[in-house]
Formats: C-alpha cells, structure tokens, sequence
C-alpha cells in the first residue's frame, strides 16, 4: 500500500510523459491540462489502493486512458472499431529503400528520417484512428512492454500486437505524404 | 556479384524475420527467437537494412513526440494536489 504524503514526489515525475500522451489524445493543450490534472487528482485520491514496488508509471497511464476514453469519447465505453485499410508491411521503407546502391538509399533514408519534424510526426500520430493511436503511443511514446498495454487498455495481448502492426503501418502511410510534401521523396519515387 | 534485392524478401528465413520484425525490435522475444533473427540479419544484408530502417523510424518517432509541460500549467498541478493534500478545515 502506498502512503499518499509521497504522491507527489512518486508521481509528478511523469507529468511530462503524461503530458505528452494527452496531447497526442486530445489533440489540444486545454484538453490535455485538464486530462492530466484529473488523472493526478484521481491518482492521488486512489493511491492507497496502489500496491508499492508495481508498475507506477503503468497505473498513471491506466487512469489516464480511462479517464480520456470516459471523458472524451462520448459514445461508446470501449474505442471506435474504427478500421483501417490495407497498408502494406514497411510501407514506408519500400518507397524510399530502392534507390540503386546500399549508400544511395541510405542517403535517402536519412534525408527523410532527419527532414521529417515533430509535427509531422505528431500530425501522423494524431491522424490514427482511437483505437490504433492508444496503442501506438503506449509503445513508441512510452516504450510499454505489449503486456502493459494489454492491461492499460484492457484488451487481448494478440489485439495489442495487430493494433500495434496496423497503426504503424498507417502511420508510415501519413508520414510517407509528410515526406513527399517536404521534397524528400527521391527523384522516381512512387508519390502520394 | 549476387546481392540481395533491397526491397522484397528472398527467402523463407527473410520472411520468418519479417513476420517478427516489430516483436524484435520491441524487445518481446525470447532469447532463442532473438538470436535467431540476430543471425539472420548478420548474413542478410537485405534484411539488415529493413530492420535498421524500422528500428530508426521507432527512434525518430519517439523523439519527436515528447512535449514540455508547461511550466504554469505543472504549478497549477502541484497546487491543485496540495488543496487535496490539505483539505480546508470548517
């Protein structure tokens, strides 16, 4: 059991992970201050239930997600089985690897992983259907073991493993468009 | 020379790799299964740079997803916290 005096020492420590994800689920800074306050109001409030020595980080981000599917989704309980089409497997690598020597597309590659900026990436998050996004930001934002995200989301680990593969996957699509509107697609290249 | 198209996969080990591509760069393998793609990529130059490519992506995308909270807003939370901490009395 976890003593809430410590709360805010143990748990400010994420704000900025946190913080981070709420942008990326609310798509605004308002929304994502008040996403993340009431989670840390409700953490705080539900501390003592937290077991010490488990996943802190893991609980926050369980409350968060909660939190943000009750509040802002105002359908449904569980995410929008929204799907997505069919996206070839390294979408991204495949129209930009085929330059014809190993050092020419490795130029390449560089040009389009250094050129793409932090909103292209963002905007290619954002542009993730819900269930496909949670997922996704779980795993490349927060670096979550698949069993984590399982247990965040409260979905099957076979789930979290074909969300995961199919949001990176349409990712590539939306950052690919970023790529060629940034004149970083090579010369041949198939264009959006 | 005889080099491995860069592109599409030419072998059974080059699609078994493939299949766990994400679950390697992850790191939700097993030891033996790790290896086993680990050896693979030694000798497969055309599975190497696919590997390589996704792994980077990983990396630039998780780099450029943070957010800096805010200053105001993380005082407003650390205030928000201490009137819950300290409930007005009366």
């Amino acid at each position: 059991m976890a003593d809430q005096a410590d709360f805010q020492d143990d748990a400010l420590q994420y704000s900025r992970q946190l913080y981070s994800a709420a942008m990326r689920m609310t798509r605004n800074p308002s929304d994502a201050e008040d996403l993340v306050q009431e989670t840390y109001l409700k953490a705080y409030r539900a501390y003592h239930t937290f077991e010490a020595g488990t996943n802190l980080k893991a609980w926050l981000y369980r409350i968060l997600t909660n939190t943000y599917i009750n509040k802002y989704r105002k359908d449904s309980r569980r995410p929008s089985e929204v799907d997505l089409g069919d996206v070839e497997d390294l979408y991204l690598y495949r129209r930009i690897g085929s330059e014809a020597s190993a050092e020419a597309s490795r130029t390449t590659e560089d040009r389009v992983l250094d050129g793409l900026v932090e909103s292209d990436i963002k905007a290619a998050v954002e542009s993730l259907p819900e269930n496909f996004r949670l997922p996704v930001l779980l795993a490349d934002l927060e670096g979550f073991s698949y069993k984590d995200i399982a247990e965040i989301l409260d979905i099957p680990i076979g789930t979290v493993m074909s969300r995961l593969h199919r949001g990176r996957k349409a990712m590539q699509k939306a950052l690919w468009e970023y790529a060629n509107q940034r004149g970083l697609l090579p010369e041949g290249a198939e264009k959006p | 020379m005889i080099h491995n198209d860069p592109i599409d996969p030419t072998g059974s080990d080059c699609d078994d790799a493939l299949a766990s591509l994400y679950q390697y760069l992850d790191q939700e393998l097993n030891t033996a299964s790790s290896e086993t793609i680990r050896a693979h990529l030694d000798e497969c130059h055309g599975c190497n740079g696919r590997f390589d490519f996704e792994r980077r992506l990983k990396t630039v995308v998780h780099d450029r997803l943070s957010e800096d909270v805010p200053p105001e807003f993380l005082d407003r939370l650390r205030q928000a916290l201490s009137d819950e901490q300290q409930p007005t009395v009366g």
